[in-house]
């Protein structure tokens, strides 16, 4: 799941100040599951803004509208309906839902509410970890389902570095080390002679080393 | 400023605080009458938005009470209800309203003393710290009680 | 034999405190009438007083009031106060029995509670003497049922005066005793114990001496709704005490002149209790110190409780009973603090210390009017007044069809006389006529109006309830006023709004006015919602279109100072329910179809006891045992304490289970499987050899899984022939009592593997097992040396007089430290054991030739990890299964229709195991009573289309009720579902609404208050 995180009021209630009306969107995908822009978050964020303009004096309307998925052209065809009477659009998606939105209503000013952070997944109830980092071309196979370019502070192929004590990183205690978590786990499946091969250095043209990417479905498309 | 009235909404959970409040009604304990109280089966029940919406349409503080820790009628709404109104007040002071204005009590049943007090209390804290800042300049605000 | 269908279908119960109150419960829901009948104003009986229970240190108001009215509430329950028994004629399913009530001056049914009696003629009221000077309720403790008030008649001096002062016209001084005659089946007695007669705890200065007060007024200096407020202050002076003593046994284990010869049980815990609170509540840095013989902390997790005193709390103890307390004089005037002067093992010369307080844990005696009343009804009672009952069947008397329940049985705490209290209920039912399906009291409400379609139409109603509301506010203008909200037909003020004339009218006015939303502005919705709710209902009305909204207790009781602020809220709380009723609609109950078949896992003792108890009730039980006999650990033993033969009553439970038409037996079977709810259950067992799998359906099961005998390997045990546990002397003494009779020297260790860090709990048996073993030796070789190495002797109840015994027959009881156990090494056939005497302070060798071990039960980790984890059960830390509250529910699981007893819940003996489980089929049958369970109305709803699936009710949800369906959206079992809305405010899809606090009418009461009401 796509990660994220609302951004700080003060940086919002600067960037929709010069608004009167202002759509907001959320997303009931991966921003809901954390909790970052779904309709619940939209609602919160809808009645701080109020409340904070209401003590500047400034009249403000927001109009609030969650969407299937912002990311999806038929689901942001819904705003039609709304995109006229807002003087601009505040999204609480991803940054692909918010490019969506930008991309369809080119005439009005589309501003991010979160911050988009990383692909990860739910350690607990309100606590996310980095998992992937879409580099495109999956290593995990050869490493114990334990992901070094995501996991690994360094991004090493070939770990650990001297870095690592006790199973935690140098750039932060709180951080697990990526291989001692390969080393342990391949040591549990009896494949250690996976760890004694040394990995080449990383293709990043797979990753975003080539450019921007695109996945073409010949069969689909 | 001297006789300005707060308005306070108070989510009080039904096994507990609301208990309290009845047993702070049969033992004729006087409180500010400035306090309103909703009535929620647990405080977990109490959301962020519920103690923003009530800023917004108008309260000048908010409170929710619920049981003494390690009471919840329904093992951990308090903790729960306690968290959030944490992050609300952070919210509040990132806004600009003041977090000082939200605030978690705890309290059985059998507490109406507590239950005044608290009341009490509360009131008066709102009471210095003046109007909700937003109901002051909101340029929709016409009537007092608005 | 008579046939029962001529028996009476009615229960008498004399004694309205805890244990009354539970047998009524369990009976009036499983369809019985009963006759609940109190001496007192008000039922509650002792606990009511309590500031705090042990062991959770919850205050107990919140949780005893809610089954109080409860009690007053129910249907098949005939509320008697103020009433005692003049006799009974008649026997088993035919009782007769005389009652008289006394005159209360006060109609019941006109009775507000609003005090104005007690407030213009304090000295004719009654409430409690004493301590208690809750002013301004003068009922006994603020949430009193009835919640209604009593006239001392003699003490009134203006009687007209007195009557024109009641606002209700309630007080009628009229009143005449009325005398009634009562048929019944059975007869329960719970008519509890008086404390400690404090006029003989002259020693100890009480009554002389200010600051020397009993626990019981201690715990109401510590209530919130005590006369000091809930402040700890000490009497002589309002001073806060700095160090504070309690003193155990204050007037039992004593064989002094009046003093109870037997142990009260209680009093160690509650004393813990006090000194707990007494740290926590008040100061950081007031002493506590608790002076003691034994510590005995025997039940459920209490070890652990006092382990909690000992380390987290720092509560001091101190082994000793001290002889006297004197007062500390200063210039020749008394200073209210006290010296007291005890002995310490080993020591030579008496200790002083001084404290600032002394608290006498004092216990229970059985007054002279229960001793009376047993008279009246022929029942036997022990040399001290107690019940007599039988070792297997610990709730009957000598007299077949009358029970005996909670103190009146045996001194006992709370959750052991709600235990008897269902025991008792159990059996009490048995010895009724067949259940009569539909019952004749069963009211009947009309078809309920379909309002899809229909314009709102609120109907609001201001009661005045007299002066309490109308005394201060202008009911009658508020009432007009309210009538310009929008779809508003119908705004009165109705004078006393709970009144029968009131209630019709509103009924009334609902069908002519077609109403459908109904405003009430009265008292609590805690109090009076089912009585609002059962008028809508009459009137054809879905009872959730309904909003209560509290101007009594929560504007016009609190505010009176400030009348004008009191009206101006009180519009603008009657704004805030019109607000939410518009955003009502109807709500059905969730009920269930019932499956009334029985799984009862665990054939010992209490499985078996369990299941035929329910057999014999016209329940069909399903009996699962993994080995493959019936009887359990019970079958390892030979004779109790008292000295009943354990394997003949085994034998014939085994034969009753086994023959029992209503009971199929599977043996050497394991559950292995198990979905559904309450009233609906599948479980799947691998039975027999060849593990056939077969489905069982049932609506409740019952876990009587047992412990374990424990046998650590310890102290040479399985390792030198001379080293034996109690049950093998057990064993020894009545198949070769040649052998034990040949015993010179004998040592027991008491606490070998309990109370340790591997089993933290009391074994709870092993005190008594190794004194009725030391009897039995002296017995067969009355010159045997016998030595018992414990750490307390816990022998509560009677059992204390075998103790006492044990040692008048010259057994050495000697205390040893768990920082010292006593060494041992092997001596060619003998053992050779160091301990310290406690007497000599230093270590003491003796050979013997027979070492016992008291090693007790350990928790049978395995099956209660995995029945928990089919079941979906929570454990204790040691591994017995967790009920749902300790104190109040102690057989009931936290899940729905299941329930638990014997040592499955904690070590325990037979006799309190046949209790539980007679208990157990008590609670079972008040589930099973009905064709359908009501779950209630306010459960969490999905919105499957706003549904992101993304866990967190899941994980949120406190009793792991939701889950994500094969639909891929969440799903609640409204049958399962508390209630609580956690869910619904953390969804971040806004997709779940808890029923009748959904997030509108949140919002609605919000936008009422600021008149922004539509």
């Amino acid at each position: 799941m796509i990660t994220a995180e609302r951004k700080s009021m003060e940086e919002l209630i600067n960037c929709v100040s010069p608004y009167r009306r202002l759509l907001l969107v959320g997303c009931n995908e991966c921003v809901t599951v954390c909790s970052a822009g779904g309709r619940k978050e939209v609602a919160l964020l809808s009645s701080a803004l109020q409340l904070h303009f209401m003590k500047e004096g400034k009249p403000f309307e927001i109009k609030e509208i969650t969407l299937e998925r912002q990311c999806d052209p038929e689901y942001v065809e819904e705003l039609v309906a709304h995109i006229d009477s807002a003087d601009a659009v505040l999204s609480m998606a991803c940054g692909c839902g918010v490019q969506e939105i930008a991309r369809r209503f080119k005439e009005k000013p589309v501003m991010p509410a979160v911050n988009t952070k990383f692909m990860g997944a739910s350690e607990r109830q309100g606590v996310w970890a980095e998992r992937c980092a879409g580099c495109g071309d999956c290593v995990l196979g050869l490493t114990g389902g334990v992901c070094p370019i995501a996991r690994c502070s360094k991004q090493l192929m070939n770990g650990p570095c001297g870095g690592s004590t006790k199973g935690k990183c140098e750039v932060d205690p709180e951080i697990d080390c990526a291989w001692q978590l390969i080393w342990d786990r391949l040591k549990a499946l009896g494949m250690t002679e996976k760890y004694e091969e040394n990995m080449p250095a990383k293709d990043w043209r797979t990753g975003r080393g080539a450019g921007p990417r695109k996945i073409v479905r010949e069969d689909l498309a | 400023m001297e006789n300005f009235q707060p308005v306070i909404v108070a989510f009080c959970c039904h096994y507990c605080a609301y208990t309290a409040a009845d047993m702070a009604g049969s033992k004729r304990l006087h409180y500010p009458a400035n306090v309103k109280i909703i009535r929620v089966p647990c405080t977990g029940k109490v959301s962020a938005l519920h103690m923003m919406e009530a800023l917004r349409k108008g309260a000048d503080g908010v409170y929710v009470a619920g049981c003494l820790e390690g009471d919840c009628h329904f093992r951990s709404g308090n903790t729960r209800a306690a968290r959030r109104v944490a992050y609300v007040k952070k919210l509040l002071d990132e806004i600009g309203i003041g977090g000082e204005r939200v605030e978690m009590f705890c309290m059985s049943a059998g507490m109406g003393e507590v239950f005044a007090r608290t009341a009490s209390e509360f009131t008066e804290k709102i009471r210095s710290l003046g109007p909700n800042p937003a109901r002051v300049a909101d340029p929709a605000c016409t009537g007092t009680a608005c | 034999m008579q046939k029962r269908s001529e028996l009476s279908n009615k229960v008498l119960i004399v004694g309205g405190g805890m244990g009354g109150i539970r047998a009524a419960l369990d009976l009036a829901e499983a369809g019985r009438d009963v006759v609940l009948v109190d001496k007192a104003y008000a039922i509650g009986g002792l606990m009511t007083s309590l500031d705090r229970t042990f062991p959770t240190n919850n205050c107990d108001l919140c949780t005893l009031s809610p089954r109080l009215s409860e009690s007053g509430r129910e249907l098949h329950i005939d509320l008697m106060t103020m009433t005692e028994i003049e006799g009974v004629e008649g026997s088993l399913g035919q009782f007769k029995a005389n009652l008289t009530t006394r005159p209360r001056y006060i109609d019941l049914q006109k009775c507000t509670a609003c005090g104005e009696c007690y407030r213009q003629f304090p000295g004719c009221v009654r409430f409690t003497p004493g301590l208690d000077h809750r002013a301004p309720t003068c009922m006994r403790y603020p949430q009193a049922t009835p919640y209604a008030f009593s006239i001392d008649m003699e003490a009134c001096a203006n009687v007209e005066e007195l009557v024109r002062v009641c606002p209700a016209g309630a007080i009628n001084p009229n009143d005449k005793p009325s005398s009634r005659k009562v048929e019944a089946g059975a007869i329960i007695l719970s008519p509890g114990a008086d404390i400690t007669d404090l006029s003989l705890l002259d020693t100890y200065g009480y009554g002389v001496f200010p600051n020397v007060v009993t626990s019981l007024e201690y715990e109401r200096i510590l209530s919130a709704s005590g006369p000091t407020g809930g402040q700890l202050v000490r009497p002589s002076d309002g001073k806060k005490p700095r160090k504070v003593a309690w003193i155990q046994c204050a007037g039992s284990r004593s064989l002094k002149k009046g003093f109870s010869p037997y142990c009260s049980s209680a009093c160690c815990m509650y004393a813990l209790k006090e000194a707990m609170v007494t740290r926590e509540r008040f100061l950081e840095n007031i002493e506590t110190t608790i002076f003691y013989m034994d510590m005995r902390t025997y039940g459920k997790d209490y070890e652990l409780y006092l382990q909690r005193a000992k380390n987290q709390y720092g509560v001091r103890f101190v082994r000793s009973r001290p002889h006297s307390i004197d007062p500390v004089f200063s210039d020749g005037s008394m200073m209210g603090d006290l010296n007291i002067s005890y002995m310490l093992y080993g020591g030579s010369h008496p200790q002083t210390e001084q404290f600032d307080m002394v608290v006498l844990s004092t216990g229970f005696r059985i007054s002279n009017e229960v001793k009376e009343l047993a008279a009246k009804l022929g029942v036997e009672l022990n040399e001290h007044g107690f019940a007599k009952t039988a070792s297997f069947d610990p709730v009957a008397t000598s007299k077949p069809g009358i029970y005996a329940c909670g103190l009146f049985e045996t001194p006992k705490d709370i959750p052991e006389t709600l235990v008897q209290a269902g025991a008792a209920a159990c059996c009490a039912s048995g010895d009724l006529s067949p259940l009569r399906v539909v019952h004749e009291k069963m009211e009947n409400f009309p078809p309920e109006r379909d309002i899809s379609g229909e314009d709102k139409r609120i109907g609001i109603f201001v009661c005045d309830c007299e002066n309490n509301i109308g005394g201060v506010i202008d009911v009658k203008a508020m009432a007009a006023d309210l009538k310009n909200l929008p779809e508003v037909v119908v705004s009165e003020a109705i004078g006393h709004g709970c009144s029968r004339d009131s209630l019709e009218h509103i009924q009334e006015l609902i069908q002519k006015e077609k109403l459908n939303r109904v405003v009430i502005g009265a008292c609590s919705p805690r109090t009076h919602e089912a009585v609002f709710q059962d008028t809508l209902k009459k009137a054809g009305l879905n009872k959730y279109l309904l909003e209560i909204v509290n101007l009594r207790d929560q504007d016009t009781w609190v505010h009176n100072d400030t009348p004008a602020f009191a009206a101006t809220k009180a519009k603008e709380l009657m704004h805030m329910g019109v607000g939410a009723v518009r955003l009502t609609h109807p709500l059905v109950d969730h009920t269930l179809p019932m499956n009334k078949d029985v799984l009862v896992v665990g054939g010992g003792v209490t499985g078996m006891k369990a299941a035929v108890s329910l057999a014999d009730a016209g329940f069909k039980v399903f009996l699962v045992e993994r080995s493959n006999q019936l009887g359990g650990n019970a079958r390892n033993v030979r004779k109790t304490l008292e000295g009943q033969d354990v394997q003949a009553y085994v034998k014939t439970l085994v034969e009753r289970a086994e023959n029992h038409e209503n009971i199929q037996v599977l043996k050497q079977a394991v559950v292995v499987d198990h979905t559904g709810l309450a009233g609906m259950f599948k479980t799947g067992v691998q039975v027999g050899p060849r593990m056939v799998y077969r489905q069982i359906t049932h609506g409740i099961t019952i876990l009587a899984t047992g412990a374990l005998v424990n046998r650590p390997k310890e102290m040479l045990l399985g390792s030198h022939e001379a080293v034996l546990t109690q049950l093998d002397l057990d064993a020894l003494i009545e198949d070769s009592p040649e052998k034990a009779k040949a015993l010179e020297s004998v040592v027991m260790v008491q606490c070998v593997g309990s109370r340790v860090e591997q089993n933290p709990n009391c074994s709870r048996i092993c005190c008594q097992s190794a004194v009725k073993n030391a009897l039995r030796l002296k017995e067969l070789n009355p010159e045997a040396s016998i030595i018992v190495l414990y750490r307390d002797m816990r022998m509560p109840g009677m059992q204390e007089e075998y103790y006492t015994k044990a040692r008048k027959l010259g057994v050495i009881f000697a205390p040893y430290e768990i920082e010292d156990k006593p060494q041992v090494a092997a001596d060619g056939k003998k053992v050779a054991l160091t301990y310290t005497d406690p007497v000599l302070g230093r270590k003491v060798s003796v050979s013997c030739d027979g070492l016992v071990l008291s090693t007790g039960f350990i928790a049978d980790e395995e099956s209660t990890e995995d029945l928990g984890v089919i079941f979906h059960l929570p454990r204790t830390s040691d591994g017995y299964f967790l009920e749902d509250h300790v104190k109040l529910r102690p057989v009931d699981l936290p899940t729905p229709g299941f329930f638990v007893a014997g040592a499955a819940h904690s070590p325990k003996s037979i006799r309190d195991s046949i209790a539980q489980a007679q208990a157990v089929a008590s609670r079972a049958q008040t589930f099973l009573a009905g064709d359908a369970i009501n779950m209630g109305a306010a459960v969490a709803r999905v919105d499957s289309n706003r549904c992101a699936a993304c866990l967190i009710c899941v994980r949120s949800c406190p009793f792991g009720i939701p889950f994500i369906n094969s639909e891929g959206h969440s799903e609640i079992d409204p049958a399962k579902c508390h209630g609580c809305g956690t869910c619904a405010s953390e969804c971040p899809a806004e997709a779940i609404q808890l029923m009748r606090y959904e997030d509108d009418l949140i919002f609605a009461k919000l936008d009422g208050l600021f008149e922004r009401t539509a």
